[in-house]
């Protein structure tokens, strides 16, 4: 896992919590905490300090990572504006995820392994999201959708529609997209 | 270097170090995320930085791989619309009116989306200032269409739109100065960064440069390859390329092609006296009319539309062209365009405040199922030119069997020939020339020798010169054959002399020697050093040579011909216009042409009895005695006709009535009537 996804759990945990509660979250965990974003880290460390934010916020792993993908979109958006300057919308900017920030990703992390999501059209109109990583990290993308929503001002509804923590071999998530009130 | 203490609070409690330590904690952070910050974007730009290189590198491999555009053009759509995802790439090439033309080479990675728009730009032509790429072509910079100028003042906006674009963009490949290509990107995003895409097209059009540079000096050099330099015409190599696929492409009768050689005369005397430079005007005026009467002819020959059968017209040496005739609906159109060729020289052409003419010769051959390559027919049609040419006048010659057996029998006849030489198988005959006034004895006095060439061919035994001297003429042999001859009867008559001189003749009474000298002889760079050196060796006093040229050297080289008799004569060399009567018979040759000799041709002197022959005669030996000329009647055959010509005043005379060619003893014998052995 890339170092910057560290930085912004640190970032997110902080300004909801206080600087001194992302280092009890690492005394939790049991770790040494020292993240940059240049670094790469053991997957598994993101699986401890989301068990260990899960048992001190009371929160299921899964909801953890959907608030940290929910609150991370504001501090991406201090760190890389560039990413959503194209965009007028969150639709957009959802699905330019896998053309365009993905390989702007790579470009500072070689070898980074992003995952991949498919978007198709459901024959209900949503919008399809197929999903599949080892790594079955499917709340922090459902947060990321709503942090995209909340940060251009729209309004999206997420269904899981399978999920890896089920069982389910792959995630399919359906959006639905609101019209923006003007 | 001592140092104050940093002054710290004076009160320090417990809740001010936490203050204090968060303040610390968070300026590291601020420190590393612009640390962080510092090293993504150089990552960033050391990353694109490689991906553009790589891209140029293949794109300069691909430029140096390729030879032509159309080759190097689609790679580099493709790297450029990858490398930028652009949606769509395509390239003009820039046409002689100041146009784009769509080279249909384009590159989508999703060609059915982008139907709309690649077909709404294949095969499409912009005027300057029309459309992008004419916009690019009028201004020669990039230019940039964002997506409101797109979805408005767009000429293939409705196509744009049905594919989702959102942005385009122009550049022009430059060679110096010269717009040599216009390229054309469509993207479903915005360009933001035109800095780094102008850095990567630009480069990319460097190299498409290169390649477009490297493609004109190859088709210069494969066209000054096959085209001759001077005329502009396809030259010998292009000729035999087509006249080879025409000749492949004959149908099974094999009919339908014909080569016309054509040979300029009278095109080395304007060389030889306005200068190589006025020659080279003749020539490329030449080219220039053929061309147009081909042209008109054919009709859009170039093309290939309208006109039913093809030409082409190449310079294949110094005054030598050559017309190549396919897919021929009727053989005389050969013949009729050969007449309209002669036509169009008739007109003088301008050389340096000068007009001058030129003739042709033209031959002709048709292709026929007994031709089994090209070269075949082309070695007809330069059989029927050289028949032409050897009319004198020019004019037209077809070639056909006869000619065809002809050419083999001479062929035959120059091999022999060749085996005569080496083998030695000439022999001279003498044939004595007398004064016809009568001497004190009452008969004509010897006063030289013709000397005559005989082939003494071991089957046939010895042939006359007219049997042998045309294909010897022909081969090119007649030059190894008159230097023979040449010495030869010089060294004959140096014996005789000596052998005279020795039994006390005077030397004003010598005998002298009269030798045929072939025009091709005699026009030889060399021939007067060779005369003089034949002098010298052989000791024959030069004013008992007599040297006999036809008319036929002066009408192929006037100059030279003056040139060589001068030199000759300043030895002491004589010199004779033979068969005078027959051929031009100008008398502006007898003006300018040192001779000391005519011969009046056999013909009239058979012909006596008519009074026309007789008064031609006359007026024949009132001009040489105005001119100081002495005349030669030959082929006298009667008493009649020696006593006829004496009473009109010739001075000598020879035929068989006064002595018939004999071999060197019997003819040298004729020198003491009495026989030679018993005045010894």
């Amino acid at each position: 896992m890339k170092g910057v996804v560290f930085n912004l759990l640190e970032d997110a945990v902080t300004r909801q919590h206080g600087l001194l509660a992302w280092d009890s979250l690492l005394d939790m965990a049991g770790l040494e905490g020292a993240y940059t974003s240049l670094g790469s880290y053991p997957d598994s460390e993101v699986v401890r300090l989301v068990g260990a934010a899960s048992t001190a916020l009371g929160l299921s792993p899964g909801e953890v990572l959907r608030w940290f993908g929910r609150s991370a979109i504001p501090l991406l958006f201090e760190r890389y504006p560039a990413f959503f300057v194209p965009h007028t919308g969150a639709q957009s900017f959802v699905a330019s995820i896998n053309d365009i920030i993905h390989p702007e990703v790579r470009k500072l992390y070689a070898g980074a392994g992003c995952p991949h999501f498919h978007f198709h059209d459901l024959e209900d109109g949503r919008t399809g999201l197929a999903y599949q990583s080892p790594r079955r990290m499917c709340p922090l993308a459902h947060g990321f959708i709503e942090g995209a929503a909340d940060h251009f001002g729209d309004t999206v509804e997420i269904e899981h529609l399978s999920c890896m923590l089920d069982g389910h071999p792959v995630c399919r998530i359906a959006l639905s997209w609101s019209p923006r009130a003007c | 270097m001592k140092q104050e203490a940093i002054p710290l609070p004076l009160e320090l409690d417990h809740a001010g170090t936490v203050d204090r330590l968060e303040r610390l904690v968070q300026r590291e952070r601020e420190g590393r995320l612009q640390a962080e910050a510092i090293a993504e974007r150089g990552l960033r730009e050391l990353y694109d930085s490689q991906v553009r290189l790589a891209l140029l590198q293949r794109i300069t491999d691909c430029a140096n791989r390729s030879n032509d555009f159309s080759d190097a053009i689609d790679e580099v759509l493709k790297e450029i619309c990858e490398h930028m995802s652009w949606a769509f790439g395509t390239a003009y090439r820039v046409d002689g009116g100041g146009k784009v033309v769509s080279c249909d080479s384009w590159y989508s990675a999703e060609p059915a989306r982008l139907f709309p728009l690649v077909e709404a730009t294949r095969e499409r032509t912009f005027a300057s200032g029309e459309g992008l790429p004419g916009r690019v072509l009028r201004d020669a910079h990039p230019h940039w269409i964002d997506e409101a100028e797109l979805a408005t003042d767009f000429c293939r906006r409705v196509e744009a739109a049905l594919c989702g674009i959102r942005s385009a963009c122009g550049f022009p490949v430059l060679i110096g100065d010269e717009i040599v290509c216009v390229l054309e990107f469509f993207a479903r995003t915005a360009m933001i960064d035109k800095d780094a895409i102008l850095l990567t097209v630009t480069q990319a059009a460097t190299q498409l440069a290169r390649v477009i540079e490297r493609e004109r000096a190859r088709e210069a050099l494969v066209h000054d390859a096959l085209h001759d330099a001077m005329t502009g015409l396809p030259n010998r190599t292009l000729l035999d390329e087509r006249a080879r696929a025409a000749f492949d492409r004959l149908a099974d009768n094999r009919e339908g092609l014909a080569v016309l050689v054509i040979d300029l005369d009278g095109f080395k005397a304007i060389n030889d006296t306005y200068g190589h430079h006025a020659g080279d005007i003749v020539l490329i005026e030449t080219a220039r009319r053929f061309e147009n009467v081909i042209a008109a002819r054919c009709g859009g020959r170039r093309r290939g539309d309208q006109a039913s059968w093809r030409a082409t017209l190449a310079r294949v040496g110094g005054d030598e062209f050559v017309v190549v005739l396919d897919a021929l609906p009727d053989p005389a159109i050969a013949r009729e365009l050969s007449g309209a060729l002669i036509e169009a020289l008739k007109a003088p052409i301008a050389v340096a405040d000068e007009y001058v003419n030129v003739g042709l010769s033209v031959g002709i051959a048709h292709s026929s199922t007994g031709y089994a390559t090209v070269d075949q027919l082309r070695q007809d049609a330069d059989l029927a030119m050289y028949e032409a040419k050897s009319g004198g006048h020019g004019g037209v010659v077809t070639f056909s069997e006869a000619l065809g057996a002809e050419r083999r029998s001479r062929m035959a006849m120059e091999n022999e020939l060749r085996d005569a030489i080496r083998e030695r198988q000439f022999t001279l005959f003498y044939q004595p020339i007398f004064a016809l006034a009568e001497g004190p004895g009452g008969s004509e006095k010897l006063r030289g020798f013709e000397a005559l060439i005989r082939w003494n061919h071991p089957e046939r035994g010895l042939v006359e010169p007219g049997r042998f001297i045309p294909a010897a003429e022909a081969g090119g042999l007649i030059v190894f054959i008159g230097d023979w001859v040449l010495r030869e009867a010089c060294n004959a008559m140096a014996r005789l002399h000596a052998d005279l001189t020795a039994r006390g003749h005077k030397p004003e009474d010598l005998p002298y020697i009269s030798i045929n000298i072939a025009p091709q002889q005699f026009l030889q760079p060399s021939f007067s050093a060779h005369v003089q050196r034949v002098l010298l060796e052989t000791g024959v006093p030069p004013e008992r040579v007599r040297l006999e040229v036809t008319e036929g050297v002066a009408i192929i080289d006037p100059d030279q011909t003056r040139q060589v008799l001068e030199q000759v004569r300043s030895w002491g060399v004589q010199t004779s216009l033979d068969d005078f009567g027959t051929g031009y018979s100008s008398l502006s040759y007898l003006q300018n042409l040192p001779f000391d000799t005519l011969k009046i041709d056999r013909s009239f002197i058979a012909s006596m009895h008519d009074p026309k022959s007789r008064k031609i005669i006359r007026a024949i030996l009132d001009l040489a005695s105005n001119l100081n000329l002495s005349v030669v009647a030959e082929g006298i055959e009667t008493g009649e006709q020696g006593a006829s010509l004496r009473e009109m005043g010739c001075e000598f005379g020879q035929g068989f009535h006064l002595g018939r060619p004999l071999d060197e003893a019997s003819a040298f014998a004729l020198i003491w009537p009495e026989g030679k052995d018993t005045d010894a």
